[in-house]
């Protein structure tokens, strides 16, 4: 490795690299069947060296970052030595392959140059479904891995060129969308074997010990760019709590303890004083605990920084085996993406104390995982999975963005009219709930709403997992929290009910489940929002004239006519805090 | 360049044109950027006229009438003898950049009314914090549910309550609504409620303009459907206004011929289509320029080409396969440049509509070099644009840019560039290159500018693999058109990294864009949705939605004064295998669609998916989507204008030689310098500089250059 790197060959290589991994994802998004991947782009894709430190990303999943490295190690420890071009590997377990849940498969595709092994091709895709006790593989209530699916430790599925029969034999005969779940797997190694031949094309150019010397110099340069930025950064310790509201077993709220200790240019995420595991199924693989804490601090440093192992040189992270952030088996991780949220929420809320102009409030990220699930006739089964986001929470220096996926997340939603013609649902509304926002000088971003009806077949599967129903999405520096989250059923005759965030029933014919997501929490006193702008909201019906007045202090009729003497009134009443 | 509102570089070709030959008809092309208003009159007897001007942004319409009557003047028009007019504009996107277009209220189905604001929820940059989403077109308070609802087979689940209707228009005439957009979910497979709330609008207010999605974008996705028809109404008043100025003007000076307007497809369409669904012409001018690519490789016989663009702030790059650029299904205005756009999308306003495919990188002559923390070079996005400029140029630039780099690698002329117009200061490129690139890296002035020349370089090769190896194209199939004023410079060096032999640089690289609306056919593309399996289709279903398309592109075709006679057609099967989101276009020979043709169609099918996707699978379900019919009219200039016709103007410096440096591999190198007309037939070794008014070619060490019709073309050294 060269002491001192090419700075031109250095971004020469960078961007090959890149190109490399972006090709491998454009390959997922034009191959995979399920929507889930291809319109919500549940997936990710990378590029690693002979060692396991990932050298570049596709442009995916954020919460994906940095899952590549702890994997791959369970391969090579596995099989290190004994690899062969041609051979393609996979896994999903989180206890022998350190994966993320059982509906992500790993696959990984040695690239052998001259008979050396020069790099990984490496995909992750998000499978519509695993088997397991319920369909989608998201499930709340497992109480033991064993329920949530086929566990797919690190495998060989293909042998110099031959797919392993064995393999997705049993893949088929276990998922509930088979054609589906295939088609995806085959997406995602098609992709890996894109990026073979591009990695391939570039070692042919360069030849692979310059290739190998050049992932070494983007991973220093990684590193070097990260410790300048936390370099900037102030020295100290900054805690932050957040909690779930319970794990659908028992009523104990669920504690996510973060605290950040900065020195010089390292930095540790410590979770300590978090929950134990819990019985139900929201449990966060630690592969999945570390992709938060990098996908958070890549939020506050230079975006261009190349996503690499270099990268997360600097960063620890402490967990402690057998809590809900390092769970030990067999305890169930399906629907573990809800923990991710809040992880990522207690994350940001630690950095805000230690950055507090530069980190935003509470948004409320993708707690909801709906899925519906039956027959039709001839028993040919549907699957409707769908995770709802999001809103974000105020700025220091700006309002949220209404209707936006988690940072941490970047997923899409669903077309009501795919969604309308691929399953027997109508949805009956999907849009803004006014006054969800939390109220702040830059206000909250507005939850959401999506109702669906039962159409098309008599009866099905209904599974919610969602949270925010006991605590608000946090305001920071005297911003109010957005609103709590909801369920409601409504019966055929219309009479509503309330359910609790996670459950599974029977969905009838003609049945309404409406699924109200939180609000953004707001930042700085809403009394101090300009009333233009709080005008502007109320013109818009994003928030109510009630609103305005109790919340902002600001006096407007509906039609938008601002009373600026009852505005000076309100405000002066209860004393605005800059 | 000069400043004043003159013609900055009016240059005619051929024959001195004192008086229009009376017996030949003349084609004028007017290809409006947001900078210059380009003019070329092709005439029937070979002969060409250019002229650019600085463009009129606060009426373009001005630069446009300004330029004809300065070409009727001296005599290069005939305004009777004008056959065709064709127009490319900026007009719709600028409307949208700068969010000034209409007011518009949008009418859709209950529940519904903020799928415009949520859109997709996705955002192109990750991580970003402070990313902000394109405020709606649409605000909240315009945006209006009615009683109403289709299931996805297009039954009625609920009637049209015209009263809703009407309580909606109350409320949009009271706040100034003058362009409505109704989209109504699942309109695409049944339109009825649409057709009947558009008669409801047009009976009660007469004076608004309509626009409904069912007409403007007939297809399954009711965001996509909802913002394409909401840009339509939104430029729509606009264009509207523009078009009738423009063709008043061409009229007043006696000329006849319809204004013809490109669209984003690449097609001509009367300028009353366009005024009606000017959403089809956002990308009316970058289309331009890939129609002229791909008429140039029809005329030198160059089937598959990658068009390369390379202008002051970015370039472009774009395929052209089989004769045919490729396109997009759909493109969002305002997106600005960065990787994640193109695979992530959120950034601008969504438009789905048939576009030209073009990949863009913030990579051109203006862009800057830096360095950055971690201590490696990089090359934009920040430009210096055309103001300071780069460091070269003496306006105040002291940063250094990828022009600065070619000034001292010698690439560009190290004394002035457009033939002496404009003066070149190469030791304020050295000591900006000195000063922030080789200084701090230790690297001497020349590596220093090998440096920004290659990183600038890297960037462009991205854009040509995203148009072809992300879609399972080889480059080394492709020949590149290298045009733009930079395009000829880093145009050879990118096809050998790229693996592309062959290089063109075609006549006029500085009108060629405008050169493209000479060549473009009147073309429209229309499209029903029919979801099918495909083993299961009803051929007699099929073939009478199939007839339903040829109606009503006989019927377009005919508005436009096309004959079926004088129009090709064809159709395709949009095809996917079950569960899919993305579909191929399968071209279908016949009109009468049979079993046997469905199953020629699905085997066609496998094999495009293993082409551009890697595999394919028989044994699965394939489904039918759309359907979809292009016509376009056969007729078209199917010639260049003659090599006298377009020589350049001549030259002011004298040919000799100048030192080059070809990177560390083959140093500094005395190259000999030469003009376009010195070249011929028989094929010179490069290395070698051509220089022209408005560009540069490069020919490295090794190549072959030789000139070709109106053409230059370079073939590189085969590999070792």
């Amino acid at each position: 490795m060269s002491a001192r790197p090419d700075p031109i060959r250095l971004e020469l290589m960078k961007n090959a690299f890149a190109a490399v991994a972006d090709e491998m994802a454009a390959t997922v998004i034009r191959t995979a069947r399920s929507s889930v991947i291809k319109e919500a782009m549940d997936f990710s894709t990378g590029l690693l060296d002979p060692q396991g430190n990932l050298v570049a990303q596709g442009l995916c999943l954020p919460v994906h970052m940095g899952s590549f490295p702890p994997t791959l190690a369970t391969v090579l420890a596995k099989f290190g030595g004994r690899m062969q071009p041609g051979d393609v590997y996979a896994l999903n377990d989180p206890y022998t392959g350190s994966g993320l849940h059982l509906p992500d498969i790993f696959i990984f595709k040695p690239i052998f140059h001259d008979g050396r092994l020069l790099a990984f091709a490496a995909a992750i895709g998000h499978q519509t479904d695993i088997g397991g006790r319920v369909a989608g593989g998201n499930a709340c209530d497992n109480t033991e891995i064993f329920q949530e699916g086929l566990r797919i430790p690190p495998l060989r599925i293909v042998e110099q060129g031959r797919p392993v029969e064995a393999f997705f034999d049993i893949l088929q005969l276990n998922v509930r969308v088979p054609d589906t779940v295939l088609g995806d797997v085959q997406a995602t190694i098609a992709a890996c074997i894109r990026g073979e031949r591009a990695l391939l094309a570039l070692a042919d150019k360069h030849g692979g010990d310059r290739l190998a010397a050049d992932m070494a110099d983007l991973l220093n340069y990684s590193e070097a760019l990260t410790r300048a930025e936390f370099a900037a950064f102030p020295d100290g310790e900054w805690e932050f709590e957040d909690f779930l509201d319970d794990d659908g077993f028992s009523e104990d709220a669920i504690r996510i303890a973060a605290k950040i200790i900065k020195r010089g240019t390292d930095i540790t995420l410590d979770f300590t004083g978090t929950s134990k595991q819990v019985k139900g199924s929201i449990n966060l693989p630690i592969a999945m605990t570390k992709s938060c804490v990098y996908a958070c601090l890549r939020t506050v440093i230079d975006l261009h920084i190349p996503t690499t192992s270099g990268f997360m040189r600097p960063i620890k992270v402490i967990a402690e085996p057998g809590s809900i952030v390092n769970p030990i088996s067999p305890a169930p991780v399906a629907a573990r993406g809800l923990t991710s949220m809040r992880v990522t929420e207690a994350i940001w809320g630690a950095l805000s104390r230690m950055l507090p102009d530069k980190v935003f409030a509470c948004g409320a990220q993708g707690d909801f995982g709906v899925t519906i699930a039956g027959y039709r006739g001839e028993q040919k089964p549907f699957v409707l999975l769908e995770f709802l986001f999001g809103t974000w929470g105020g700025r220091p220096d700006k309002d949220a963005i209404d209707a936006l996926s988690s940072l941490a997340v970047n997923y899409s939603n669903t077309p009501v009219e795919i969604v309308e013609r691929e399953q027997p649902i109508r949805i009956e509304e999907y849009g803004f709930r006014q006054d969800s926002c939390g109220p702040g000088k830059h206000r909250g971003g507005l939850g959401m709403v999506r109702e669906y009806r039962l159409t098309g077949v008599e009866e099905a599967v209904l599974q919610v997992r969602s949270d925010r129903q006991k605590f608000h999405p946090y305001g920071l520096s005297g911003g109010a929290p957005g609103a709590k989250a909801g369920n409601v059923l409504k019966d055929v005759g219309g009479a509503r009910s309330a359910l609790p965030g996670k459950f599974m029933r029977t969905f009838r014919r003609g049945e309404t489940y409406r699924a109200e997501l939180a609000g953004g929490g707001g930042w700085g006193d809403a009394f101090t929002r300009p009333a233009e702008l709080v005008r502007q909201d109320v013109l818009d019906e994003k928030v109510s004239v009630a609103s305005a007045a109790r919340d902002y202090g600001v006096a407007v009729s509906a039609g938008g006519v601002l009373d600026e003497a009852a505005t000076l009134r309100l405000r002066a009443a209860r004393g605005a805090t800059e | 360049m000069t400043k004043d509102s003159e013609g900055v570089g009016a240059q005619a070709f051929g024959a001195p044109a004192t008086g229009a030959t009376q017996s030949s008809t003349c084609r004028i092309a007017i290809d409006v950027g947001g900078t210059f208003t380009d003019l070329v009159v092709s005439r029937s007897d070979g002969t060409a006229k250019t002229l650019k001007l600085l463009s009129t942004p606060d009426d373009y319409s001005l630069a446009i009438a300004d330029g004809l009557r300065r070409m009727l003047a001296d005599g290069a028009i005939d305004p009777r003898s004008v056959g065709t007019l064709a127009h490319a504009f900026t007009v719709a996107t600028n409307a949208l950049l700068t969010g000034n277009g209409a007011r518009v209220g949008l009418i859709t189905t209950r529940g519904f009314r903020d799928v415009l604001e949520i859109a997709r929820l996705r955002m192109p940059q990750l991580y970003n914090m402070d990313w902000d989403k394109p405020r709606p077109l649409v605000p909240r308070r315009l945006r209006f549910e009615i009683t109403e609802r289709m299931d996805a087979d297009g039954a009625v689940v609920t009637p049209l309550d015209p009263a809703s209707v009407l309580d909606a228009l109350t409320k949009m005439q009271a706040q100034g609504v003058d362009s409505i957009a109704i989209c109504l979910l699942h309109s695409y497979t049944n339109p009825a409620h649409e057709r009947a709330v558009a008669e409801l609008v047009r009976r009660h207010a007469p004076e608004l303009s309509i626009s409904t999605s069912h007409q403007v974008m007939p297809e399954i996705r009711e965001y996509e459907r909802t913002s394409t028809t909401v840009v339509n109404a939104f430029v729509k008043p606009v264009v509207d206004r523009y078009l009738a100025s423009v063709e008043n003007g061409t009229r007043a000076m006696g000329i006849q011929a319809p204004l013809m307007v490109m669209q984003s497809s690449g097609g001509i369409m009367k300028a009353d289509t366009a005024r009606a669904f000017p959403a089809y012409c956002i990308e009316s001018g970058p289309a331009a320029g890939a129609i002229a690519a791909a008429a140039l490789g029809e005329i030198i016989g160059e089937k598959n080409i990658i068009a390369f663009d390379m202008g002051g702030t970015t370039a472009k790059a774009c395929l052209i396969e089989n004769g045919e650029p490729r396109l997009t299904d759909e493109m969002e205005v305002g997106a600005g440049i960065n990787a994640g756009q193109r695979l992530l999308g959120g950034g601008g306003y969504l438009v789905r509509s048939p576009t030209i495919d073009l990949a863009e990188i913030g990579a051109g002559g203006g862009s800057i070099g830096w360095i950055d923390k971690g201590g490696a070079l990089r090359v934009g996005p920040e430009s210096a644009g055309a103001a300071p400029g780069p460091a070269c140029y003496a306006r105040g630039g002291d940063r250094p840019t990828v022009t600065d780099a070619n000034v001292v690698l010698g690439f560009l002329n190290p004394a002035h560039l457009l033939d002496g117009d404009m003066p070149i200061d190469i030791a304020a490129a050295r000591e900006a290159i000195d000063k922030h690139i080789g200084s701090p890296l230790g690297l001497s002035t020349h590596e220093a500018a090998w440096g920004i020349h290659s990183v600038a370089n890297a960037a462009m090769i991205r854009a040509i693999q995203t148009v072809s190896s992300e879609i399972g194209r080889s480059p080394a199939d492709f020949t590149m058109v290298a045009f733009g004023g930079n395009g000829a410079v880093h145009g050879a060096t990118l096809a050998a990294a790229a693996g592309i032999s062959s290089i063109v640089i075609p006549p006029a690289s500085g009108v060629f864009s405008a050169l493209g609306l000479l060549f473009a056919r009147i073309q429209h593309r229309l499209v029903k949705g029919f979801w099918h399996d495909l083993d299961k289709v009803d051929c007699k279903a099929l073939n009478c939605r199939a007839d339903e398309l040829l109606r009503e592109a006989g019927d377009m075709m005919a508005g436009e004064g096309v004959a079926v006679s004088g129009s090709e057609l064809h159709l395709a099967l949009d095809l996917r295998y079950e569960g899919q989101s993305s579909e191929i276009g399968i071209p279908v020979a016949k009109a009468e669609v049979t079993p046997e043709i469905l199953a020629e169609a699905a085997e066609r099918f496998h094999q495009e998916h293993e082409r551009s996707y890697g595999y394919c699978s028989r044994g699965e379900r394939v489904q039918i989507v759309n359907l979809r019919l292009r016509a376009r009219s056969l007729e078209r200039q199917d010639y260049l204008p003659t090599p006298s016709a377009l020589r350049s103007k001549p030259a002011n410096a004298s040919p000799g030689e100048r030192k080059v440096y070809f990177g560390p591999d083959q140093g500094w190198i005395a190259t000999p310098v030469m003009r376009r007309g010195d070249l011929g037939e028989k094929p010179l070794t490069g290395p070698m500089i051509v220089e022209e008014y408005d560009t540069t070619i490069i020919v490295p060490p090794g190549a072959r250059v030789h000139a070709a019709h109106s053409t230059v073309r370079i073939q590189l050294a085969a590999k070792d």
